[in-house]
């Protein structure tokens, strides 16, 4: 009903509104492009709403990984503003959103066992999600082996479906299956809180979240083919059913092998020049990759444009934070690394 | 009580040999607000010289497995000692000891833990095999045959649809045995001569397959009754290990609560004496503390080091730099209760006036003036010297909110008495000054002039924090500065003299109005010319005026709405005898006659009317506070006082 939409969202959309505007410019992405080195994109960042967060930090200790993690923490305090303020019946939802960061957490441990770096080289490339986690991620880390590690995640929602995929780590002494199983499970929990949405917020949702959901899963079934070399079966039980454009048949055709470009210009009808992107598959990838980022970028935009009372506002707002963020991570490492503009302003997706 | 409490920077260096001593006065006092100082040491941007960092990330380490150890045996840290006798421990005698711990926990514990693992791959292989019971076959049989694939095993519930999908090229069947929310029990079968396919699909499905251990062989129902003898012993097993580990608990409790305490505040020290700088022999160590504090503190650390050189410079209020001053506030009784508002809202800045008394005299005014009823307000009062009492153990957490809510409720009651209020009851008694229901623009007239006495009060407070920071443009051309002031008076005094057919001469309004709002528009001019900052005009004449206009025009509209929004004062007044007759009504078309139905919508009417109105009355308040009241003069942003100790402490 419109009228309670409109009571529900009033405060969460005008806090959104705010904080939306707080997103970095169009000047400033042209000044943090231009930027001498690290040391002024950081000055630069200070100036605007990362400012504070850099701030923390003194300027000697702020290498580039401590930088990234000090901007995180701004999508960290917004996240937990929007699952504050977001109708009771739509907090799932954004809670299970987050809880994102946790899985991408749980995977950087893991990775961090298996290469056996330390707590302090850890802990940074941890997104800050605070006491919001379930993770004894420095316990994991000190436990020194992954089946240490997991056994402490016990009374977690992720120690059930890595047991699962135990077995196979146990046997393959790879990361891959319990990754592919974290992220499976995320995706299918985040759809289920989705379906339990009413029907203009599951709209709404659906386009943001979709879209997002989209580009995950037609990009692992291309990857699973094209770089793993990996059988139907596998990709097909390695890849999600559901999607918002995306249908069950477009996936099995990617896995059956079918011609790839054609089933992406279906999919994605306002994609230009598919054929020539995909013409060399194994290079092409990261720049489709990049194109689907950017089509999510504009559902998110045009979610604020509109009947604004509903969940998409709120969840558009922070999926563009993390893509800002993810463009801020690229500038730094390219300033810290002295690359020439050309070769990072192609990665951007913001700018 | 009006400003936060005077500080005083103390910069103290130390001999390398008093370090300990002069850390542990710093600490143990409990007042010095330490600054990092490892910038300035000798070597800055490498160390502070010594190995304070990696003391402190050892003391954290030992912290932890002290931590784990106290897990493991269900032992809990309990309370703090005092702050005056926390005592630290080295990393060579408290390592040995927590190894010890460790050794005896670790050995129960992983026993514990083997059993504990090997019950659950029981009950998980009972589990697969209990639907196959009826099978009078020998499993082993099964995974001999020539022309046909069998597995048996459980995967994700989740994956049952999309294996299928997976298969769908080939022929195969696949029995779900067992399924509950995460798990399913299946039975996967199809020809040899698919068998690749259906191993890869079923490993990539995560169907993980029985494996039964040698020992466990026959029939599925020989088998499950040695499961079941199985389980027995391994459950007696696990109950021998916890009565290992409740007797380890009994001997390490006391040892494990005194090292944790030890070990934490040692981390602290370390951590603490991590962000002193380092000179060649000597220590310098830079901080804040309340200039009440200052003097024992001083004499403390000259005891622990008589060649300690010492610097204290209190802190003026008006000074400009104040950026970096932390702010204490300690505000006695019911101020505490509502200091929390204000810190919510911001920490004041060193050289402002701390509004806590203020929002403890308005905010309950304000909200018994929307919520006057003698009946409702003793309600919330009661209901809030309940919280205070602190009886309800989980509501302990809230007893402040508890003195906030009994102060609304007894100016609700007060309120009340003036409306003539009772329960919604409008006429059981005299109403002191007026009945809202029955005078509407009389008091919605008056909450919009409580609201510009509250903003008038805001103004003055305004000039007068910039006048004690010495802010003489803010002070003179602000929009909430005396330019501010002048204008909003003579607007009012414009629209007063209209409305109230006055003939005061409009003359007498409009020069000031329009002398007072040429101030505004060009504030930011006016500042850099008596500050003497030059450019005067930042980013072109044509930016600045057209800045300058909505300069003026934002301050007028927010005039506007900041004095109108104090008309929910009085609309809420008027809207709680309203919702209150509407329970009468309710209750009146529920029974007739007053019966039972007539007094439960009475109580639930009330109720509703407490809970959910008092809830949006307490939410307006803090609104009129938050954003027309404060905006005012009220700026915020101070740091928080965070004195060095070597115990958790609760935040102010």
């Amino acid at each position: 009903m419109p009228g309670t939409d409109v009571t529900r969202y009033a405060a969460i959309h005008a806090r959104v509104r705010a904080m939306y505007a707080g997103l970095l410019t169009e000047q400033m992405w042209v000044a943090l492009s231009e930027a001498s080195d690290l040391g002024g994109l950081v000055s630069l960042l200070k100036e605007t709403t990362y400012g504070p967060y850099l701030l923390k930090v003194e300027d000697r200790a702020l290498t580039p990984r401590r930088a990234v993690y000090q901007i995180k923490s701004r999508l960290a305090d917004a996240f937990t503003t929007v699952v504050q303020l977001v109708p009771a019946q739509t907090r799932p939802l954004l809670t299970q959103l987050y809880r994102h960061f946790e899985v991408a957490n749980l995977k950087a441990v893991l990775r961090g066992i298996m290469t056996g770096a330390s707590w302090d080289q850890v802990r940074y490339v941890l997104f800050p999600l605070g006491s919001l986690t379930v993770l004894p991620a420095q316990a994991m880390v000190e436990a020194g082996n992954v089946t240490g590690a997991v056994e402490l995640l016990r009374g977690t929602p992720y120690y059930e479906t890595l047991s699962h995929a135990m077995p196979r780590f146990i046997t393959e002494q790879s990361l891959f299956p319990l990754e592919v199983a974290l992220d499976l499970n995320y995706w299918r929990q985040l759809w289920t809180s989705i379906s339990r949405l009413g029907s203009q917020d599951r709209a709404q949702a659906l386009r943001v979240v979709g879209a997002l959901l989209d580009m995950n899963n037609v990009m692992w079934a291309i990857r699973y083919r094209v770089y793993h070399n990996l059988s139907e079966e596998e990709v097909i039980n390695y890849t999600l059913p559901f999607g918002y454009r995306v249908r069950d048949e477009d996936i099995r055709a990617i896995a059956a092998g079918a011609d790839i470009p054609r089933i992406i210009t279906r999919i994605y009808p306002g994609l230009s020049g598919v054929d020539v992107l995909l013409h060399e598959l194994r290079s092409g990838l990261p720049q489709l990759e990049l194109q689907l980022q950017r089509h999510v970028a504009e559902q998110c935009r045009s979610a604020f444009t509109g009947y604004p009372f509903h969940i998409g506002v709120p969840l558009a707002f922070v999926v563009l934070h993390e893509l800002e963020i993810q463009d801020l991570t690229v500038l730094i490492e390219a300033k810290s690394a002295q690359m020439p503009a050309e070769e990072f302003k192609a990665q951007l997706l913001m700018a | 009580m009006f400003y936060p409490q005077a500080m005083t920077e103390i910069q103290l260096i130390a001999p390398s040999r008093d370090l300990l001593a002069v850390t542990r006065v710093l600490a143990g006092q409990g007042v010095f607000h330490q600054v990092d100082a490892s910038s300035l040491s000798s070597q800055p941007g490498i160390s502070n010289g010594d190995s304070w960092p990696e003391q402190a990330a050892s003391y954290a380490t030992l912290e932890r497995r002290v931590m784990a150890s106290m897990q493991a045996l269900n032992v809990e840290a309990g309370p703090p000692p005092a702050a005056d006798r926390a005592v630290t421990i080295e990393v060579d005698v408290a390592r040995p000891q927590v190894e010890q711990i460790e050794q005896d926990v670790k050995n129960a514990g992983a026993q514990l833990a083997g059993e504990q693992k090997r019950l659950e791959q029981l009950h998980s292989t009972l589990m697969q095999l209990e639907p196959l019971a009826g099978i009078d076959l020998d499993l082993a049989t099964l995974g001999k045959s020539h022309y046909m694939f069998y597995m048996l095993g459980v995967m994700p519930a989740g994956n049952l649809e999309r294996i299928q999908t997976s298969l769908a090229r080939i022929p195969f069947v696949l029995m779900t045995l067992r399924k509950d929310r995460q798990n399913a029990v299946v039975w996967l079968a199809g020809t040899q001569h698919n068998a690749d396919v259906l191993d890869r699909a079923a490993r990539s499905a995560y169907l993980n397959p029985l494996n039964l251990p040698d020992t466990l062989q026959g029939t599925p129902s020989q088998v499950i009754e040695s499961l079941h003898a199985e389980i027995k012993r391994t459950q007696q097993a696990i109950n021998e290990q916890n009565a290992v580990l409740s007797s380890l608990r009994k001997t390490h409790q006391q040892q494990m609560q005194t090292l944790i305490w030890r070990v934490r505040a040692s981390r602290m020290l370390a951590e603490a004496m991590a962000r002193f700088g380092k000179l060649r022999y000597t220590y310098l160590m830079v901080g804040w503390a309340p200039t009440a504090n200052v003097e024992n503190l001083t004499q403390r650390l000259r005891q622990a080091s008589p060649s300690v050189l010492l610097e204290t410079t209190p802190i003026n209020r008006s000074d400009t730099e104040l950026q970096n001053v932390p702010v204490s506030l300690r505000n006695p009784g019911i101020l505490g209760a509502f200091q929390m508002l204000v810190t919510t809202y911001a920490r004041p800045r060193y050289g402002e006036l701390d509004p806590t008394w203020l929002i403890t005299l308005t905010f309950p005014l304000l909200f018994g003036a929307m919520f006057g009823d003698v009946g409702h307000g003793l309600v919330l009062a009661l209901l809030g010297a309940l919280v205070v009492s602190r009886r309800i153990p989980a509501l302990r957490s809230m007893a402040s909110l508890g003195a906030i809510v009994t102060a609304c409720g007894l100016s609700a009651t007060m309120f009340g008495f003036l409306y003539g209020s009772i329960f919604g009851v409008e006429n059981a008694l005299p109403a002191l000054w007026i009945r809202p229901m029955q005078n509407i623009m009389e008091i919605l007239l008056f909450a919009i002039g409580a609201g510009v006495i509250l903003l008038s009060i805001g103004f003055v407070l305004s000039m007068y924090n910039s006048f004690v920071a010495r802010d003489w443009g803010k002070l003179l051309f602000d929009h909430n500065g005396l330019a501010g002031f002048v204008l909003y008076w003579s607007l009012i005094g414009l629209a007063g003299g209209a409305l109230a057919g006055l003939h005061i001469p409009a003359i007498l309004f409009i020069i000031p109005a329009v002398a007072a709002g040429v101030c505004v528009m060009l504030s930011e001019s006016l500042s850099h010319l008596i500050a003497n900052h030059h450019p005067l005009v930042e980013g072109g004449i044509g930016t600045y005026a057209v800045q300058a206009v909505f300069e003026l025009f934002e301050t007028l509209i927010g005039f506007l709405s900041n004095s109108l929004s104090y008309v929910r004062v009085g609309a809420f007044a008027v809207a709680h005898g309203g919702l209150s007759a509407v329970v009468f009504i309710l209750a009146g078309m529920v029974s007739h006659n007053q019966g039972l139905g007539y007094w439960i919508v009475i109580a639930l009417g009330n109720l509703f009317i407490v809970g959910f109105e008092g809830l949006i009355v307490g939410i307006q308040t803090m609104r009129l506070e938050y954003y027309e009241f404060f905006s005012k003069f009220f700026t915020g942003g101070g740091t928080r006082y965070k004195p060095m100790t070597l115990l958790p402490v609760a935040e102010d």
